[in-house]
């Protein structure tokens, strides 16, 4: 937990330089006729750096008195949530190469039999079945187009 | 009165068969919504985005905010029968909602619930029938300055009253008003923070982060623990319903309470979900019984969930008056009302009052439709959890993934939107709040026009947030409640008492 505190207490601030670098670019004082673009951002970057620091502090107050820390995540959690993360960024990448519905329907049917062992049947209804159902509304119904990848087009001419 | 017309006219637009189609359409979603893990309201309502649009505009806000009532009402399914909240506001729900069922009064418990969300949301669409108009007639004094200082409210209110540790919350605001800067400035043409890349010019979109964020950190968070969904069978028959009404005859004051201070909270942007909790923990002092609670008293049942569902009722009012959202779930229909060009605030009541009562008469007509649907359906809804979660799980992420590719068309959003995830996985874990970074996404380019106008009217003084007759009080109210936390520190610490004098012992002398 305590590491976890801290990573994110560095990330705020390593976000808060790059609002505050960016922020003097722009310029952040006083312009011909109001706030200079950079104004708002720069504030914002400061109080998000006192903040910050402020954790950092208070981490290190209770690192030195030897405050116990809770667990961040339980036991053995890395795991699903791996299971939940990992594939669902393959989908998306292979969104990018088949299109979506394919995509997805890989993905279903990929965590269905690895995580719990569906069978076969149902995984294979489940997978054609809710990316056609989808495919139909948002692309006929909907006309909502999702992305189709490089090779989405010449798999599925439809 | 002109409130009563106007609510004819509202009604006579609601009730029209296809927006009334809609209304049952939004419902049914909503319940399906507020019963898995990981479509929340918020997240439900931002998926829904994109399809809208392809509405006019009464319809698809009336699709909206069905949803959102939908979901108000299933969040407490999955609270009695599995000890899962469905919402974050559902939470008090198992409390007592879980013991009553286990100990074989499900039904019971069930009809409690949808009764005591009933009269909330009733008490809170009075609320905003009646005072809406008023509050909008006053909104309409607002200048920049006002409309600042009010938002400077709504953000103390989260710092001050959030429960959650100031230095976080703020953190978290100044999170969400950095992200809603990415991107190009409308004002002066330059881009931000997106240091040469492309996609970051387009910014970060609120729906993709709510989507993130309240959606897949939420199904993070259910399996960290491993699902188990081993329900409790229900079957709804007239004799709960008869005994549930009963029932809440004898807990008229619970009831009373729980809604009033649903109200009151839902009111005040961002305290929707502790309206539940602070509900509860009145009741509970206030109660004869105070050991039933947490066993499976009916009062522990009532209490939390008509303050939830009179605060998400009445958070529609700071939302349509002043176009201030009060929850996260109102920020995204908020969103969705600027998508379609309608700014909330005083003006849409001049210029579009046949939305605006639309609106008001659909909440009405949702909030009913809603309780007959829920009570007629609830163990279907239940038995969707008895889907197995492995054949679940990855159909909501595809929609989740859907939600975000459709607000622009780019994959980018995809990427953000695990990103987001993550990120908001990690914020709920190391108590950031989430809710006021969402506001503050939303709110940002608001809040920094409204900032930058002030400060060009005052010349550059920050003295112009102070003006009377509005902006002052407004203001103090705000630093008042921001540093409320200091405050009830010092005033503990005055009022310790001194230790008593010490008395020689009478043989030390």
């Amino acid at each position: 937990m305590k590491k976890a505190n801290l990573a994110v207490a560095l990330l705020l601030i390593g976000i808060a330089a790059l609002v505050i670098v960016d922020a003097v670019r722009l310029g952040f004082r006083w312009g011909d006729n109001g706030p200079e673009s950079g104004f708002f951002p720069f504030w914002l970057g400061v109080i998000l750096t006192i903040c910050a620091a402020i954790e950092l502090r208070s981490l290190l107050v209770s690192h030195r008195k030897h405050v116990p820390s809770r667990r961040l995540m339980p036991e053995g959690a890395w795991k699903p949530i791996a299971w939940v993360l990992l594939p669902a960024v393959g989908m998306a990448v292979t969104t990018e190469l088949v299109g979506l519905h394919v995509a997805a329907a890989l993905y279903l049917a990929f965590y269905m039999r690895a995580t719990a062992k569906v069978r076969w049947s149902t995984t294979l209804a489940i997978s054609i079945v809710v990316p056609a159902f989808l495919y139909v509304l948002l692309d006929k119904l909907f006309m909502v187009p999702m992305p189709q990848g490089l090779w989405g087009g010449k798999l599925l001419p439809f | 009165m002109s409130d009563i017309q106007n609510l004819a006219m509202g009604l006579g637009v609601a009730l029209q068969s296809y927006n009334l189609l809609v209304a049952v359409v939004g419902l049914t979603l909503g319940i399906i919504v507020g019963v898995l893990p990981g479509l929340g309201g918020a997240n439900g309502v931002a998926i829904l985005i994109p399809v809208v649009v392809t509405m006019p505009p009464t319809t698809g806000i009336i699709l909206l905010s069905s949803i959102y009532w939908g979901a108000l009402y299933g969040g407490s399914i999955t609270s009695i029968l599995f000890n899962i909240p469905g919402e974050p506001w559902s939470v008090a729900t198992t409390f007592d909602g879980y013991p009553m069922a286990k100990a074989g009064k499900p039904g019971e418990a069930l009809e409690l619930a949808f009764l005591a969300h009933a009269a909330g949301g009733l008490l809170g669409v009075v609320m905003l029938t009646f005072f809406a108009p008023a509050i909008a007639e006053f909104a309409l004094k607002f200048g920049p300055a006002e409309v600042f200082s009010v938002m400077v409210l709504t953000f103390s209110a989260f710092v001050g009253l959030g429960g959650k540790s100031p230095v976080k919350t703020i953190a978290s605001i100044m999170l969400g008003f950095v992200l809603a800067a990415v991107g190009l400035d409308i004002v002066s043409g330059q881009l931000r923070m997106t240091y040469g890349s492309v996609p970051l010019m387009g910014g970060f979109n609120f729906i993709v982060a709510v989507i993130g964020l309240f959606g897949l950190g939420e199904i993070f968070l259910t399996v960290e623990e491993g699902l188990k969904v081993d329900g409790i069978k229900v079957h709804l028959g007239f004799r709960d319903i008869k005994a549930g009404l009963k029932d809440l005859m004898h807990l008229k004051k619970a009831l009373i309470m729980g809604s009033f201070i649903g109200c009151w909270m839902g009111l005040k942007p961002g305290v929707a979900t502790p309206a539940s909790f602070m509900a509860y923990g009145f009741c509970k002092q206030s109660a004869p019984n105070k050991e039933q609670f947490g066993k499976g008293a009916p009062a522990g049942i009532v209490a939390p969930e008509a303050a939830a569902h009179a605060a998400g009722t009445s958070a529609t009012l700071p939302m349509i008056t002043l176009g201030i959202p009060g929850s996260p779930t109102m920020a995204v229909i908020m969103g969705g009302l600027m998508i379609f060009g309608l700014q909330p605030g005083p003006m849409l009541f001049k210029e579009h009052p046949d939305f605006v009562w639309g609106l008001i008469a659909s909440c009405w007509v949702g909030n009913i439709l809603g309780f007959f649907i829920v009570l007629a359906a609830a163990p279907l809804f239940a038995s969707i959890l008895k889907i197995r979660f492995a054949i679940f799980m990855p159909i909501i992420v595809y929609v989740c993934a859907i939600g975000a590719y459709a607000v622009n068309n780019r994959m980018i959003d995809v990427y953000y939107m695990l990103g987001f995830g993550v990120l908001g996985y990690l914020f709920k874990k190391l108590d950031y709040p989430i809710a006021p970074m969402v506001l503050a996404l939303v709110l940002g380019d608001m809040a920094e026009q409204a900032m930058r106008q002030a400060l060009i009217i005052g010349q550059g003084s920050p003295a112009v947030f102070f003006r009377p007759p509005i902006a002052l009080p407004v203001m103090v109210l705000a630093l008042t409640i921001f540093f409320w936390p200091v405050i009830t520190a010092v005033r503990n610490h005055i009022h310790l008492p001194k230790h008593p004098p010490v008395r020689p012992h009478p043989k030390a002398a």
